[in-house]
C-alpha cells in the first residue's frame, strides 16, 4: 500500500524528474485558434499543458480555477484576447478584474506567484503561445509540486 | 467610550449614579430648536422629553424617542426592539407596539447578532426601523448593493460602537475575576477605559478592559480591530461619544447622515417626544478624538494579528481548517451573503471530494475579499472553533487597503463587478 502512494505522490516520470501538470484556458476566438497556429507552424512547445477551450476568457470562473488546483494542477494558465479585442465587447476586462483578486487570493494563501498567469494572445501570435508556455514549464519545473495539491493524487 | 448601546433604544443608567434618582433636567444652555432647524449634515445633542424614558435610558433616550415617534406617526410600520432574555442576552423582536418600544431598555454590550438576515425576511413587506451598530448597517448596504434589501424601506439609526462581548464570556468573567454572582448584575457599562459591573446592592465593580483583553476575556477579536466604530452609514448617527460633561447621561450625540434621517428627527421634534439642541463645535472634536483614540486601538490589534498571520503557509491553513465539518452555519449568518439556499460555495462543494480545503472555503474567502464586514458572527458559530473571522479578514485586508475600498460604508459597487467600460470605448 504505502509503495503505491509512494508512486503516486511523486508524481513522477520514470527518469524521477518532476513532470508538472499545468491547465490551459484558452478563448475560442483568439488564443485558441493562436494554439493552433502555432501547431500549423510547428514552434516546439513542451507537453504538459491540457488546453481547455472557453468561448470567452472572462467564462473562466473562480470554481474552475479552484477545481484545477485542488485536483491536482500545479498551475492555471488563463489566455484571452487583448483588451479591447474582445469578441463580446468588455469579456476580457471582467478576466482581468477576476483574475486580480484570485490571484490576491492565492498568494494569501501561500501559492507562489507563478502558479496562475494571465496572457493575452491573439489568434495570430502562435510564437508568442508557444513562447509562454515553454516558459511556464520551466518556471513551474523550478517551483516544483503546487502546495494545494493533495497527497496521493498524481 | 461606548459599546452599542442597545440596538433598540437606551442605556442603562451611567455608572455612577443611583437609578432610583429623579432624572436630572437637561441642561438649559443653547436654544431648543424646532423641527425646521434640522438639516443633513448637523450636528445635535438630544434626549427624550418624557421623564420615564430619560430615566431609564442613560444617554437621554434619545434613539428610544425617534423610534416611538416614527412609529406612532406612521412613518414605519414596525420597529425592532430587543427583549432581553437576561442580562447578558438579548432577542430582536419585530413589533408594532409602542410600549414595547418604550420597554426595551437598558444597555447591552453584548448584544453580537447581525440582523442582516434578519431583515431580509421582511424587507419586501413593511417599512421596518431599527437601530444599528456600524458592522450591522455596513451588512445591510452590501444587501442592498446585491438587490436584495430595499433601502427605501428601512430607517436606521446608527450607534457608536467601541466593541462587543461574548455572553458566555462575560459570565465567565463576572465570576471567576470580579468574583461577583453573574446573575446579581443589574447594569454594565463602558467608561474611561473600565468595564463597570453593578450589582443589585448598588455596588460597583470595575476592571480595565485591556487586562481583561489581555487574557482574551474582553471585547470579541474582530471588534478589536474593527475599524469603523461611527454608523456613518446610517441615516442618523447617534451615540454619547461628543456629550460634553453638561449633558453626560442626559444626552445624546446625534449627526445626521441623510434626508431621511433629518425627517425623522424632524417628526420626533415636532411630535413632541425629543428636544434637541445645536452640539457646541467642542463636542463635535471630543467625538472626533474619541474615534480617533478608538481606531489607534484598532490599528494597533490589527497589526497584532495580522502581520504574524503573513508567514503562514498553506500547511497552516489547512490545519486551521481541517475540523470543519461542513455544516454551512458560517454562510448562513454571514451578513453580505447574499445569494441565498443555492449558491455557487454549496452546488459545487462535494464532501466526497474530500479536498485539503474544500471548494466551500476557497469560493467564501474570494467572496469575502471585498464584501467582509468583519462582524464576526463566523467565528461564534462555528461549531469547530475555526477562527473564521480572522481567516476570512487575512484575505479581505489586503485587496480592500489596495483598493480603498471600506465595505458597506458607501453605495460603491462591489469591487468585484466594477467592469471598467471606458477603456473600451
Amino acid at each position: 500500500m504505502s509503495e503505491v502512494k509512494t508512486t503516486a505522490a511523486s508524481s513522477c516520470a520514470s527518469s524521477g524528474e518532476f513532470v508538472p501538470k499545468i491547465v490551459m484556458f484558452c478563448c475560442n476566438w483568439c488564443s485558441y485558434a493562436g494554439a493552433d497556429g502555432a501547431g500549423v507552424s510547428r514552434f516546439q512547445q513542451p507537453s504538459n499543458v491540457r488546453v481547455v477551450r472557453v468561448m470567452c476568457s472572462s467564462r473562466v470562473d473562480p470554481v474552475h480555477i479552484y477545481t484545477a488546483f485542488l485536483e491536482g494542477a500545479d498551475a492555471v494558465l488563463i489566455t484571452g484576447c487583448h483588451i479591447g479585442d474582445c469578441h463580446y465587447v468588455n469579456g476580457n476586462d471582467k478576466t482581468l478584474v477576476k483574475y486580480k483578486f484570485i490571484k490576491s487570493m492565492l498568494n494569501e494563501m501561500g501559492m507562489e506567484d507563478d502558479r496562475l498567469m494571465l496572457r493575452w494572445i491573439s489568434a495570430s501570435e502562435g510564437q508568442q503561445f508557444a513562447e509562454f508556455v515553454t516558459e511556464m514549464v520551466e518556471k513551474v519545473k523550478a517551483l516544483g509540486p503546487s502546495p494545494l495539491r493533495k497527497d496521493g493524487v498524481v | 467610550m461606548s459599546a452599542p448601546e442597545n440596538p433598540a433604544p437606551a442605556g442603562a443608567p451611567p455608572a455612577g449614579k443611583p437609578p432610583e434618582k429623579k432624572p436630572p433636567a437637561p441642561s438649559t444652555v443653547g436654544d431648543v430648536l424646532k423641527g425646521s432647524d434640522i438639516q443633513v449634515g448637523g450636528k445635535y445633542i438630544g434626549w427624550s422629553v418624557r421623564d420615564e424614558v430619560r430615566k431609564e435610558g442613560g444617554s437621554g433616550g434619545l434613539v428610544t424617542s425617534i423610534l416611538a415617534g416614527a412609529l406612532e406617526k406612521g412613518l414605519v410600520e414596525h420597529v425592532v426592539v430587543l427583549k432581553k432574555s437576561s442580562q447578558y442576552e438579548a432577542v430582536p423582536v419585530l413589533t408594532s407596539d409602542v410600549e414595547d418600544v418604550y420597554a426595551s431598555a437598558g444597555s447591552m454590550h453584548m448584544l453580537i447578532s447581525n440582523p442582516t438576515k434578519y431583515l431580509r425576511q421582511f424587507q419586501n413587506d413593511a417599512t421596518i426601523a431599527l437601530a444599528v451598530k456600524p458592522c450591522d448597517m455596513r451588512g445591510i448596504r452590501e444587501q442592498q448593493k446585491r438587490n436584495m434589501i430595499d433601502l427605501d424601506k428601512i430607517f436606521t439609526i446608527g450607534l457608536n460602537c467601541g466593541g462587543t462581548m461574548m455572553p458566555y464570556k462575560i459570565r465567565k468573567v463576572t465570576e471567576e475575576v470580579y468574583g461577583v454572582n453573574p446573575d446579581d448584575v443589574r447594569a454594565e457599562e463602558i467608561e474611561k477605559g473600565k468595564l463597570i459591573l453593578e450589582t443589585t446592592d448598588g455596588e460597583h465593580h470595575a476592571q480595565s478592559i485591556d487586562e481583561l483583553e489581555e487574557e482574551d476575556n474582553g471585547r470579541r477579536e474582530n471588534c478589536r480591530y474593527c475599524v469603523v466604530k461611527i454608523a456613518t452609514n446610517a441615516d442618523l448617527a447617534c451615540g454619547n461619544w461628543g456629550v460634553m460633561p453638561d449633558y453626560a447621561g442626559k444626552g445624546t450625540f446625534v449627526e445626521v447622515m441623510t434626508e431621511k434621517g433629518a425627517e425623522f428627527l424632524r417628526n420626533a421634534i415636532d411630535g413632541g417626544y425629543a428636544e434637541l439642541k445645536v452640539a457646541s463645535e467642542p463636542a463635535a472634536e471630543a467625538r472626533g478624538k474619541v474615534n480617533s483614540i478608538m481606531l489607534k486601538m484598532s490599528a494597533k490589534t490589527k497589526e497584532e494579528v495580522f502581520v504574524p498571520m503573513q508567514s503562514q503557509t498553506m500547511t497552516d491553513l489547512k490545519k486551521e481548517l481541517e475540523n470543519c465539518i461542513g455544516c454551512g452555519a458560517c454562510r448562513t449568518v454571514c451578513p453580505p451573503c447574499a445569494c441565498g439556499t443555492e449558491a455557487k460555495c454549496t452546488a459545487f462543494n462535494d464532501p466526497v471530494d474530500n479536498y485539503d480545503i474544500s471548494l466551500f472555503h476557497m469560493i467564501r474567502f474570494l467572496h469575502l475579499m471585498d464584501s467582509c464586514v468583519g462582524c464576526g458572527q463566523c467565528s461564534d458559530v462555528c461549531p469547530a472553533d475555526i477562527p473564521l473571522a480572522r481567516l476570512y479578514r487575512k484575505f479581505a485586508n489586503p485587496m480592500q487597503d489596495e483598493l480603498n475600498y471600506v465595505t458597506g460604508m458607501d453605495d460603491r459597487t462591489p469591487p468585484f463587478f466594477e467592469i471598467k467600460l471606458e477603456e473600451v470605448q
